[in-house]
């Protein structure tokens, strides 16, 4: 029958009708939904009651693996497995937790299911276990196989089976980017050696392929969480034609050196931790590279090398042409094995690029009273604008001044006067007057006001009024008096 | 007199045609937005049994971020609103908030509970901007720092916020949202997992009126006691779970909530940053952003995922939400006339030929269609140009659709988060979601013409929203 305008009463009741019935089915859907899923809940919670408390001693040792192992396998149903790998993997593990929980989900036999699904031995669930299990839709709809493989590679990296990790090696080329970014997180966690190339392999292929699917960044990740032992297996991409696969290389390099660096404050980069041969690459190539990239990530490297010719090379990276190049330098020397090289970060004070001579500030504070003399002569001594502001920003940053203030009272002659007096000149003194408004120290304050009193500073003014008001003190505020009478002069004048 | 008898004919007819056809089109797409989303948030959150939040928490290459918090006379909120920020779980986390020429106790408050010092700081501003008055900071909490500046507005201050930024990326979130602590966490997680250049990820931004707040941070989830409050949370459910989630599979998201999105400052910065010509600068900075990508040719990824968690307050009385809708609905127009050499533009892709016509023809025109034909049905009814029973169908279908819809957001809800705890909460939500559309939505509709014709007029003033206090 051919659809007539006679016909609209009947189809607009028809739209109607169906949308009414559609609406219904959404609420009896959502309302059926909460049931099962409260359900589901009170089974798990009852599950969790009973059994969590098992597997937690057993992972704590104070109940012993077999009984415990024996009670697990008293669970039973058809939504088994999933009910035991959401109790087994509830809370992360601690390090000295995942060796037991490992035993415990092989003996299980999670360990075999999570390898068949990974390797993508699935089948189609009946209707009735698609409905009966959490997990059934997944197991029913083959376009979704791709969840299981994901959480089954997950799962294995939770529990670092290293046993699967050629599977995990292998899943790096599966079809779905979901499995591909798990399975390089697992080898990351499992840090088996013989796949540390696997992963160098994917890194190369997503910059030289385009299409791949995989994220730079959760490549970079895994390769840097592996020993600094594996950095050799990265040589053959230090030296690579291709610059940005020199360039990940050397910042991967560089994350790795650093994050051992952050657990040992003596750390150097001697023969035993890093070969000869990589040594040579930093000091011979990288550091000369066209990339300016990578010149500016083999600086901190370099700066841990235990070899004569990383101060010089660290020394010609501080003068390159890229303002990145001589940052990434400056901050490579912020360690105290590089004292002696202060006089050539403090020129870097007056570097045309901001963040380079924020950079110095930086490096020579970390130096102690060696630094921070360096950096006060430096913003005594120089013309430079843009250098003075810089070290006065740092200055307050570091919370320097209040130490500083503090020298100043009790010094006769000290540098520390002469910088605050620099930073009166440059209008710098906010955090000044905020210490001097609650400080007890009344000789400090008396000092002030004697030196930098009659400023026309309108803050400094504006404190010694307070001062001449209200101050408690007689001597104090008949001084703030006295200073303040011929600054209002002047400033009349 | 015939003649003018023929006119008015001949433009009821028109208008029957327009109304029907925005009927169609807008529940067609919202109908096609819906399916999209009931698959991508389900998969979506199935997908995060595996996210992996741990390995992006302790990565050294997860980027630093800094959240951006825009304040004028938030006194009541701002200091525990920052505690819970600086609680914020993510590895290099800096925060700035930003007081906007605040009148009340703000500042004090913030110098007192944090024990900042004002400093004299060196500002570059990249993004011009009002007059900064000082930088405030506690050497202490060296990831904390609080500007004070000249009122200029919300643009002004983030564009202020933007300029201290060090970090690549930054956060926008506003005073009166407590963010979930790994909110951050997860609105980062498609930007470092993508192999894509993204440049914004927007977060679902729920409703806070309810529910019980504890040292800045939602312990226990509830619904809302009065009815408008209840309306919108069924309305937020829909906008941010299958609106926006739907225009993000589609690949036209054109809407980022400013109240919780994290872009990357670069972009962010090459366009212009945020402006000061809309009362949207949300929206306006999105469609910015895609008008540069496209202009410079930069292949760039905007995106949308619903499980990072921004509560915030929702007008609780009539006349605030009054305010809310008709700024929306005028920073919608404004942002959509100024860009509107979008409109079909292919070289905008999706954007250009299918979200842009949306938002206009039924987000922004819509409204007024919509409320034409609240009069001109019983005009047509009245002069015997619409059969009764055509017209009182094609009403109740209008209103049976809304409710499928509203009803449909709830179930995307039930189906992936289940926020609302109890089965009471669901049959509350679900009662909301069907009356909806009868009393409420034609308010709301009120406002958004207001906004439109605000929009017409050229009003440019800034309608403050204040709230009532959650918990």
């Amino acid at each position: 029958m051919p659809v007539l305008i006679e016909h609209i009463y009947e189809i607009v009741v028809a739209i109607v009708i169906t949308v009414l019935l559609g609406t219904g089915a959404l609420i009896i859907m959502a309302v059926a939904r909460r049931q099962r899923r409260e359900s589901y809940f009170r089974r798990i919670d009852d599950l969790r009651q009973r059994y969590g408390p098992v597997i937690a001693s057993m992972l704590s040792q104070k109940l012993e693996y077999e009984r415990g192992r024996d009670v697990l396998k008293g669970i039973s149903g058809v939504d088994r497995d999933y009910v035991l790998e959401q109790l087994c993997l509830e809370k992360k593990p601690t390090p000295d937790q995942v060796p037991i929980l490992r035993r415990l989900c092989e003996d299980l036999g999670l360990v075999r299911l999570w390898q068949q699904r990974l390797s993508g031995q699935l089948g189609i669930a009946s209707i009735r276990d698609t409905l009966a299990s959490p997990e059934g839709i997944l197991h029913r709809v083959g376009r979704l196989h791709f969840l299981l493989r994901a959480k089954a590679a997950d799962n294995l990296g939770i529990i670092q089976h290293r046993a699967s990790w050629p599977l995990l090696v292998k899943a790096l080329e599966d079809p779905h980017p979901d499995v591909q970014a798990v399975a390089v997180r697992s080898l990351a966690a499992i840090q088996e050696p013989a796949s540390f190339g696997p992963l160098v392999e994917r890194l190369h292929a997503v910059i030289l392929k385009p299409s791949t699917r995989l994220s730079l960044r959760s490549i970079k990740t895994a390769l840097i969480s592996f020993p600094l032992k594996q950095a050799v297996g990265l040589i053959p991409s230090l030296t690579h034609a291709h610059r940005r696969i020199r360039f990940l290389a050397t910042d991967i390099i560089r994350e790795m050196v650093e994050r051992q660096a952050a657990w040992d404050e003596d750390f150097v980069l001697d023969a035993q931790v890093f070969p000869a041969e990589l040594g040579n690459i930093f000091l011979g190539q990288l550091c000369f590279d066209e990339n300016p990239d990578v010149r500016a990530r083999s600086a901190p490297v370099i700066s841990f090398l235990a070899d004569p010719r990383s101060t010089p090379v660290l020394l010609t990276l501080l003068e390159d042409a890229q303002w990145f190049v001589r940052l990434h330098a400056v901050r490579a020397l912020a360690k105290r094995k590089f004292l002696s090289q202060a006089p050539q970060v403090a020129q870097r004070l007056t570097d045309p690029h901001w963040m380079v001579r924020e950079a110095a500030a930086r490096t020579l504070l970390v130096f102690g009273r060696v630094g921070s003399d360096q950096l006060a002569g430096h913003f005594l001594a120089t013309q430079d604008r843009y250098s003075q502001e810089q070290i006065a920003d740092e200055i307050q940053r570091a919370g320097l001044v209040p130490n500083m203030l503090a020298q100043y009272a009790t010094e006769a002659e000290g540098s520390e006067g002469k910088v605050i007096e620099q930073l009166v000149q440059m209008g710098k003194t906010s955090y000044v007057v905020s210490v001097l408004q609650t400080t007890s120290d009344q000789r400090l304050r008396r000092k002030f006001l004697m030196n930098f009193g009659r400023y026309l500073d309108p803050q400094i003014r504006g404190w010694v009024q307070q001062v001449a008001t209200e101050e408690t003190d007689p001597n104090l505020r008949t001084l703030a008096q006295t200073v303040i009478r011929p600054a209002t002069k002047q400033g009349e004048s | 007199m015939e003649d003018w008898r023929q006119i008015f004919y001949h433009a009821m007819n028109m208008f029957n045609v327009v109304i029907v056809s925005y009927f169609f089109m807008a529940n067609g797409m919202y109908t096609i937005l819906m399916l999209v989303s009931l698959g991508s948030v389900w998969l979506h959150n199935r997908r995060l049994t595996y996210q992996g939040l741990d390995e992006l928490r302790e990565s050294a290459v997860t980027p630093p971020a800094t959240i951006l918090v825009p304040a004028w006379n938030e006194q009541d909120v701002i200091v525990e609103s920052v505690r819970s920020i600086l609680r914020t779980d993510y590895p290099a986390l800096e925060v700035i908030v930003i007081d906007d020429g605040s009148t009340d106790e703000s500042m004090d408050r913030l110098i007192a509970a944090f024990r900042l010092v004002k400093m004299d700081l060196i500002y570059r501003p990249r993004l011009a901007t009002k007059a900064v008055k000082g930088f405030y900071m506690n050497p202490r909490i060296p990831n904390l720092m609080v500007i004070s500046k000249e009122n200029g507005g919300k643009p002004d201050a983030l564009n202020v916020g933007i300029n201290m930024c060090r970090t690549p990326y930054f956060c926008t979130l506003d005073a009166d949202c407590i963010l979930e602590r790994d909110a951050l966490l997860r609105l980062m997680r498609p930007i470092v997992r993508s192999p894509e250049n993204t440049v914004a990820s927007g977060g679902i931004v729920r409703i806070l009126n309810g529910c019980e707040v504890k040292d800045g941070k939602v312990i226990s989830v509830k619904l809302p006691k009065t009815a408008v409050e209840r309306f919108q949370v069924v309305e937020y459910l829909r906008s941010f779970l299958f609106g926006r989630t739907g225009w993000d599979l589609l690949g036209g998201t054109l809407i980022v909530s400013g109240a919780f999105a994290v872009f990357h400052r670069e972009t962010v910065l090459e366009t212009g940053g945020f402006l000061h010509d809309t009362v949207t600068e949300d929206m306006d900075l999105i469609v910015q952003i895609h008008r540069w990508a496209a202009h410079h040719q930069r292949k760039i990824k905007m995106v949308f995922t619903s499980d990072p968690v921004c509560w915030t307050e929702c007008p609780a009385k009539v006349p605030m939400l009054g305010r809310q809708r008709r700024r929306w609905q005028m920073g919608l127009c404004q942002t959509l006339w100024k860009s509107s050499e979008m409109l079909f533009n292919s070289k905008y892709g999706v954007i250009g030929m299918v979200s842009f016509p949306f938002h206009l023809y039924v987000e922004a025109i819509g409204s007024v269609v919509e409320f034409l034909g609240y009069f001109m049905v019983p005009l047509a009814l009245l002069f015997g140009m619409v059969p009764v029973p055509l017209a009182v169908l094609f009403i109740v279908l209008s209103l049976v659709y809304g409710s499928f819809l509203s009803v449909g957001s709830v179930l995307l809800e039930e189906l992936t988060y289940r926020r609302y705890p109890g089965l009471r909460d669901l049959v509350i939500l679900l009662v909301y979601a069907v009356l909806e559309n009868i009393g409420y939505r034609q308010m709301v509709l009120l406002y958004r013409v207001q906004g439109v014709l605000r929009f017409i007029t050229g009003f440019r003033s800034w309608e403050k929203v204040t709230h009532v206090g959650a918990g």
